[in-house]
């Protein structure tokens, strides 16, 4: 497969004015609503969902990749200047970022953040540009219990590794497949678990769970423990730019973070958070500063950033060559696929081109306007941290509930989305991770129909997933993930008893 | 061996004497949780009960629709009881502080949590017969005097103009439906 004459074609799709337009309007967009203190990547994407759902596909998937892009690059500047991190994936460029701008080096720290985040963005969606097609020659020998397997191995990994306790991951997958069990079943078209409402029938839609999830939840949980009061935003002190210090000390983090990001985001198993924790330890162990870690080090917050980044592009590969979102982000994109009643798979490639390369182009191009629009509009972005908490909270709960509206039309759209938000409140009070509840809305189903398909075929012998070599190995990588953990706490545990029955 | 665990025993207890617990949890901090066990558990139940009310056709082969809600209700009960375990040992979650505009540890502001729901039933209820933009401006000062807003004209003002330009924007530029309710007649 010819991945530059692809490449080219996309950019022809994406260099139209009108597309462009689109682009740049995601990407302020996107930075925008990225900016608001609280709002994360994910939520980002959901909340701004309804704004593309009257565009064309090609051009609603321009625009959306900007809003992906924007959202990312939006959260690290309000990490760095107010030290709210809006997704885990931004947890680490809080803890050097906040500190440097609070030594009034604010300024090199957004720098470093902008064009750490267009570098590893640029070098990740090379890697998409051309690992994508090799994975979706791949992914066509897969059969239905491969598949299976994958989204197993996704589960494990997206609840196992996250988070800091096993059942609770687990409790929220559960809760996720168990919304997406409502609705018409798609193979035999009975309907399950709509309790006689008709407006269930549809079933319930992924975003709805991520808006209820993220928006709704987060802005109760918020306004029940308010802290009132003004918020303390770090004024950018100093240049904008960088020192010829700052470059020495950030172009090899931004590379290492890219080595880090893009592989695991592109595992079928990957995610941001652990490539920016890496990058981070790497970083704290590989530099010439080590006194200035945990006190606003520029390495810490050039590698993470760009580690988040690249794997933000990575995670685009299981998305578009297996339909394998493992991010909540990514699983809301795929929902806006299916929307359009595209099914990302390797047969994406050849069925959609211009789709696609016409998203992989906008990827570079939205990059690109990113690192030109960022730096000069970051006055603009710290006025938006000033805006009274009542009225952002307020103003979030008007679109989530528009969202809602827009995509079912009916009161029983907002029940819905209210009661998820009340469990959404209830998950962040007992600390249980939100994520693995969407990833398990919209794969569930999928993983449902990959099941019956397998079974199908192997005429009801459901050894067929432990037989078939390929997907065997991958449940055993999974299993380990799983086992992985419980035994080494048992371990540590016991170690630990050991110790005890020896007091000094 | 019994001698020494009786020892070591006592000597603990006396280390929790001299160094009381410094926060006092109440059963509800303690156990509260077992809540959301509960109810993944009836979640589960519920679940397994409604399968038989999915028809399942005659001419179908192998896994009908009732096979995958099957394991999942019953992975639900089984996620309950360990989720229950895990809180009956003692384990409780602390909420993340990972939001510079909440403060984990004060309790719960119920009467903020009231008036937001106040708001949000509003919200449901006027939607279709009032229209999307008085629903969503008497929803918007609902919440924002909840959360304790308390300069009433600017709040009025934007919740008014952020709705009226929210409707504008999506039902002219990007070709979303949205009630325009009692407002019909004049609006464009």
């Amino acid at each position: 497969m010819d991945a530059f004459g692809n490449l080219a074609d996309g950019f022809g799709v994406a260099l139209t004015p009108e597309n462009l337009l689109w682009a740049l309007v995601g990407v302020f967009l996107g930075t925008f609503v990225g900016v608001l203190p609280g709002i994360g990547p994910a939520m980002t994407v959901a909340l701004l969902l309804p704004v593309t759902y009257s565009l064309e596909p090609i051009q609603a998937f321009i625009m959306f990749a900007g809003i992906y892009y924007g959202g990312m690059y939006g959260g690290s500047t309000t990490s760095i200047l107010l030290n709210t991190p809006g997704e885990s994936g931004s947890i680490v460029t809080a803890l050097e970022g906040n500190k440097m701008a609070k030594r009034g080096r604010g300024g090199a720290a957004l720098a470093t953040a902008a064009i750490g985040s267009f570098v590893a963005g640029t070098i990740a969606t090379l890697g998409l540009t051309f690992f994508a097609p090799i994975m979706a020659d791949l992914a066509l020998h897969f059969g239905p219990a491969e598949y299976l397997a994958l989204i197993v191995l996704a589960f494990t990994t997206i609840t196992a590794l996250l988070g800091s306790s096993l059942v609770r991951g687990v409790a929220s997958l559960f809760f996720g497949i168990t919304v997406g069990l409502v609705g018409i079943d798609a193979l035999t078209g009975q309907p399950r678990f709509t309790f006689g409402n008709a407006h269930l029938l549809e079933g319930i839609d992924v975003v709805a769970v991520a808006v209820g999830l993220f928006a709704v939840g987060e802005t109760l949980w918020v306004a029940s423990r308010m802290r009132h009061g003004n918020q303390h935003i770090e004024p950018i002190r100093g240049s904008l730019w960088m020192t010829k210090s700052d470059w020495r000390r950030s172009w090899k983090p931004w590379l290492r973070g890219t080595a880090v990001g893009f592989p695991i985001g592109a595992l079928p198993a990957g995610g941001a958070e652990i490539p920016t924790f890496l990058s981070y330890s790497m970083e704290k162990k590989l530099t010439d500063h080590p006194d200035e870690f945990g006190k606003g080090a520029i390495e810490g917050v050039a590698g993470p950033e760009a580690a988040n980044n690249a794997s933000a592009a990575g995670v685009l590969v299981p998305l578009l060559t297996l339909g394998l979102p493992t991010s909540a982000t990514a699983a809301i994109i795929l929902a806006a696929f299916q929307r359009y009643n595209i099914q990302p798979g390797p047969q994406l490639f050849d069925r959609n081109p211009d789709l696609v390369w016409g998203l992989i182009a906008s990827l570079y191009i939205g990059n690109l306007m990113l690192l030109v629009l960022n730096l000069p509009l970051v006055g603009l972005w710290v006025r938006i941290l000033t805006i009274p908490r009542p009225l952002l909270y307020g103003g979030i709960l008007v679109f989530a509930g528009l969202g809602a509206w827009a995509q079912s039309g009916s009161v029983t759209g907002l029940v819905v989305l209210y009661i998820i938000g009340i469990i959404g409140y209830m998950m962040r009070r007992f600390d249980i991770p939100v994520g693995p509840a969407v990833v398990g809305a919209i794969l569930g189903p999928i993983a449902e129909t990959h099941f019956r398909r397998a079974m199908q075929i192997s005429q009801g012998d459901e050894t067929v997933f432990f037989t078939r070599p390929l997907s065997a190995s991958i449940l055993a990588v999974a299993l380990l993930l799983f086992l992985g953990p419980l035994i080494w706490t048992w371990v540590q545990r016991n170690r630990a008893a050991g110790t005890g029955e020896h007091p000094a | 061996m019994n001698d020494r665990i009786r020892e070591s025993d006592s000597r603990e207890q006396t280390i929790v004497e001299q160094t009381p617990e410094p926060e006092i949890l109440s059963l509800w901090d303690r156990y509260g949780e077992a809540v959301v066990a509960l109810g993944l558990i009836v979640m589960g139940t519920v679940v397994l009960l409604e399968v038989r009310e999915i028809r399942v056709p005659r001419a179908l082969t192998q896994v009908g629709p009732r096979v995958f809600p099957s394991i999942i209700g019953w992975g639900l009960i089984v996620v309950g009881l360990w989720y229950a375990v895990d809180v009956l040992r003692g384990r409780r979650a602390a909420p993340s502080d990972d939001s510079e505009d909440a403060d984990p540890s004060l309790p719960a502001d119920w009467s903020t949590l009231i008036g937001l729901g106040i708001a949000l039933i509003a919200y449901a209820a006027l939607m279709e017969p009032a229209g999307f933009i008085i629903a969503s401006a008497v929803m918007f000062l609902l919440a924002a005097l909840s959360m304790g807003s308390r300069q009433y004209v600017r709040d009025v003002i934007v919740c008014v103009v952020v709705s009226t330009v929210v409707y504008y924007v999506f039902t002219e530029w990007l070709g979303i439906r949205l009630p325009e309710g009692l407002l019909g007649p004049i609006l464009p």
